[in-house]
């Protein structure tokens, strides 16, 4: 308060209200500036867009691929891959982790600095504050979904390239088909993503802690990729936001089945409805009274809240048996038979040999379940006993090939032959170049419901 | 302003216990009490912040309705200590705060922060404030809501004397304005000037409630430590003259926290205190000259205000003392 200062009227009196409808567009707009402002979310950003050049980069120079992911086989082959690998692994991890930096601090950031009571007393409500956070904390969280989306496409097509993309079935996806279903793999993961955003949300409000809030969605995520390794019952995991990110493994099957992309949306959607309408009551009851009371709620809030949590990741490991176990041999056969098929046409192509289309190869395949139960996600052994028609007094040539297959609970598996029986994971195309061999590592997914 | 019968319970404590307040346009009312009173939740239940057990408020003739966003119109303030997002800037922080006013205040940022001198500093992150800045950024903050209504709890905690005194001046142009003001302190000295009223509360009670012409009325006389070059013949003349009284302050100087009451010995290191009735110190001062005793130092240690403050209050002058309210607030 200096001499030379502005006279009061002049600076105070000449404020008029005007109060344009819509204070949860203040809000909004306000809380955008905020996280704009802040170094996290700036090098979140930052990582969102360099990342997946960083790991394209990586690839290129260095042969090995990582082939436990669904499509890692492919990542040297198609651009596309590189997206989808980059994908599986931001369902597992960087969305939660997004949401987690996000919108774990949005509200209690307002503990921390002490300013609910500035804010509060400004002329918006709880309601708009709520809603206005809710929605800049979704707008970033897509918005970064969005730049991970294109930078992962844009650094697979420039550093590997456009070509088709192997189907979950063995086929080939042209680059325009390829594009679109990588597209609305994406779309589909931001579904999860936005469950992940309001249950960080709900950290945020119910603990006052942004330690908790930021970490919480990464530790519930860890918890769901823990549970859909345990037991064999589809309703449990289906019931795991976490496998909601799968949902678009289907979509790459020559014959596409929507019901775990259905459902995972749908349980993705009660999850946010359960976690905003969880927030907003424990915030519309909240007495904002002060820091003595504030830190005595504030320590109790954040052991309810991980006992709560607790609880219900128990809840779902004892309940992970419930309901019917969709992995038999009859559907992996079903599956990885014509699968197997394809991908040994698309070999004998690459070598240069004629391969009339549509041709199917005599295959008989046995599989069988390593371990006591005969169905169920786990290790499983298949046998594509292959019938090759030849002259002589033995019309066929038996050949048979073994493969080791991962199934998981949502029916999609990763099956691997010794080079012994199919070669190396590199093979010498007709051009002399160095190609992925298709029978080395073999993805499917075949429908458990 | 009009609250009626507010009571809110925090567990077992009843921190505001069936508290009226009512202030006017153009008043200023000093909220007065101890740590603890009730003060600040009282402010809190103002502001909508913590929803009363029981009682109303009431703002420019509406019920106060935390849902309604129009409720808070023309209030501002702030509580405990202004509070802002210490990664942005001062001026981003009130265009921020402009942007959930839905005003065109944004436009008077510049001048507010000339106002409260932090126009030069406006572009620096919060986080580098001192105290005092952050107090003043809190009155800018208030300010752009254009407030007639204004709620300000403990306004000069961390501002040097020259603060003080433009706060006080921000005060009275406001209040000269029309606004109604509510100021809260726990320090009597820092508000007696400004404030046109009083409410005192203790333990969640209001104790005290009426104009300060009323309570400077029935205050009790000041009262002084005296040090002189013979304090027994002081003491026996304070005996004679009519309107003082005389005593010895145990546990030394009261201004420095030693007790008020006579019950000392002035062989044994007590202070000489008197309490004198107005209009009876300069005859005093005259006795005491006559007699050939002289006055080495007379320090007034409590205002009849504060005597009436601490009485209503019960609390114990040591703490809070004027000239300790920098202390006393970086406590807080």
């Amino acid at each position: 308060m200096t001499a030379t200062r502005t006279p009061l009227p002049e600076a105070v009196a000449s404020v008029r209200s005007t109060h344009a409808a819509g204070g949860m567009w203040s809000v909004y707009r306000a809380e955008r500036r905020k996280l704009a402002s802040q170094l996290a979310i700036r090098l979140l950003a930052l990582v969102c867009l360099l990342g997946p050049f960083v790991f394209a980069a990586i690839l290129k120079v260095q042969s090995g691929s990582p082939t436990d992911t669904l499509y890692g086989v492919w990542v040297h082959s198609s651009g596309f891959a590189v997206s989808l690998v980059l994908l599986a692994f931001a369902g597992s991890w960087g969305f939660p982790i997004v949401a987690g930096i996000v919108a774990g601090d949005i509200f209690s950031s307002e503990d921390r600095y002490g300013t609910w009571k500035m804010v509060l007393t400004r002329s918006c409500t709880r309601r708009e504050l709520f809603v206005g956070k809710l929605l800049a904390a979704t707008t970033f969280s897509l918005g970064l979904v969005l730049l991970t989306t294109v930078s992962s496409l844009v650094a697979g097509m420039l550093l590997v390239g456009d070509q088709s993309l192997v189907s979950l079935s063995g086929t080939l996806f042209s680059p325009g088909r390829s594009l679109g279903l990588v597209l609305v793999s994406w779309l589909v993961c931001a579904v999860p993503a936005l469950a992940f955003t309001s249950l960080a949300v709900l950290f945020s409000i119910a603990t006052r802690n942004g330690i908790m809030g930021v970490i919480g969605p990464g530790l519930v995520a860890l918890a769901m990729q823990l549970l859909l390794l345990v037991g064999s019952g589809i309703w449990a995991h289906m019931l795991l936001v976490g496998s909601a990110f799968n949902g678009w493994h289907p979509l790459f099957s020559t014959h596409p089945y929507y019901g775990p992309l259905i459902v995972g949306i749908a349980v993705s959607l009660v999850w946010t409805i359960v976690c905003l309408g969880a927030s907003w009551l424990i915030l519309r009851r909240r007495d904002f009274a002060g820091v003595p009371v504030a830190r005595r709620q504030g320590w109790a809030m954040p052991v309810r809240v991980t006992l709560a949590l607790a609880g219900a990741i128990a809840l779902l490991a004892i309940a992970s048996n419930w309901g019917p176990n969709g992995v038999t041999a009859a559907r992996l056969q079903a599956s990885l038979t014509p699968t197997f098929n394809n991908l040994t046409l698309l070999q004998q192509r690459e070598l240069g040999r004629a391969v009339p289309a549509g041709v199917k190869l005599n295959i008989v395949p046995t599989c069988s379940r390593r371990g006591s139960s005969p169905r169920g996600p786990g290790d499983w052994v298949c046998t594509m006993n292959v019938f090759i028609p030849q002259p002589g007094a033995v019309p066929f040539q038996q050949t048979p090939v073994t493969y080791d297959v991962s199934v998981q609970s949502d029916g999609c598996y990763k099956a691997q032959s010794p080079p012994a029986f199919i070669g190396n994971q590199l093979m010498g195309n007709a051009q002399g170049h160095n190609v992925v061999n298709p029978l080395y590592t073999i993805y499917g997914c075949f429908d458990t419901m | 302003m009009r609250a009626s019968s507010l009571v809110k319970r925090f567990d077992a404590t009843c921190a505001v216990d069936g508290v009226d307040l009512v202030v006017q346009e153009g008043e200023v009312r000093g909220l007065l009490g101890p740590n603890g009173a009730g003060k600040t939740t009282l402010l809190r239940m103002l502001f909508g912040l913590v929803q009363p057990d029981h009682g109303s408020i009431e703002l420019f003739d509406r019920p106060l309705d935390a849902s309604d966003s129009a409720s808070l119109d023309g209030v501002a303030g702030f509580v405990e200590d202004p509070s802002f997002y210490p990664y942005l800037s001062g001026r981003a922080n009130l265009e921020l705060l402009a942007e959930l006013d839905r005003n065109d205040a944004r436009a008077q940022i510049d001048g507010l922060l000339e106002l409260v001198g932090l126009r030069t500093r406006a572009a620096d992150r919060v986080n580098g404030y001192s105290t005092g800045m952050r107090q003043r950024l809190g009155i800018a903050a208030a300010l752009l809501r254009a407030p007639r209504l204004l709620l300000l709890d403990e306004p000069t905690g961390g501002l040097d004397p020259a603060g003080v005194r433009e706060v006080g001046t921000l005060v009275r142009e406001l209040s000269s304005q029309g606004a109604a003001i509510v100021l809260s302190s726990h320090q009597i000295g820092e508000v007696e000037e400004l404030c046109d009223s009083f409410t005192v509360l203790r333990r969640g009670r209001v104790v005290w409630n009426g104009s300060a012409a009323q309570l400077r009325a029935q205050a009790p006389a000041p009262g002084y430590a005296l040090a002189t070059s013979d304090d027994q013949q002081a003491l026996a003349i304070a005996a004679r003259e009519p309107g003082v009284e005389a005593g010895v302050a145990q546990g030394g100087n009261p201004a420095h926290g030693g007790d008020l009451t006579h019950g000392g010995d002035l062989a044994h290191g007590g202070d000489l205190t008197i309490t004198v009735q107005e209009g009876y110190l300069d005859p005093y001062v005259l006795a005491l000259g006559r007699a050939g005793v002289a006055v080495r130092r007379l320090e007034l240690l409590l205002s009849p205000l504060e005597s009436m403050f601490f009485a209503l209050a019960g609390e114990p002058p040591s703490d809070d003392r004027p000239g300790r309210s920098e202390q006393a607030a970086a406590s807080r």
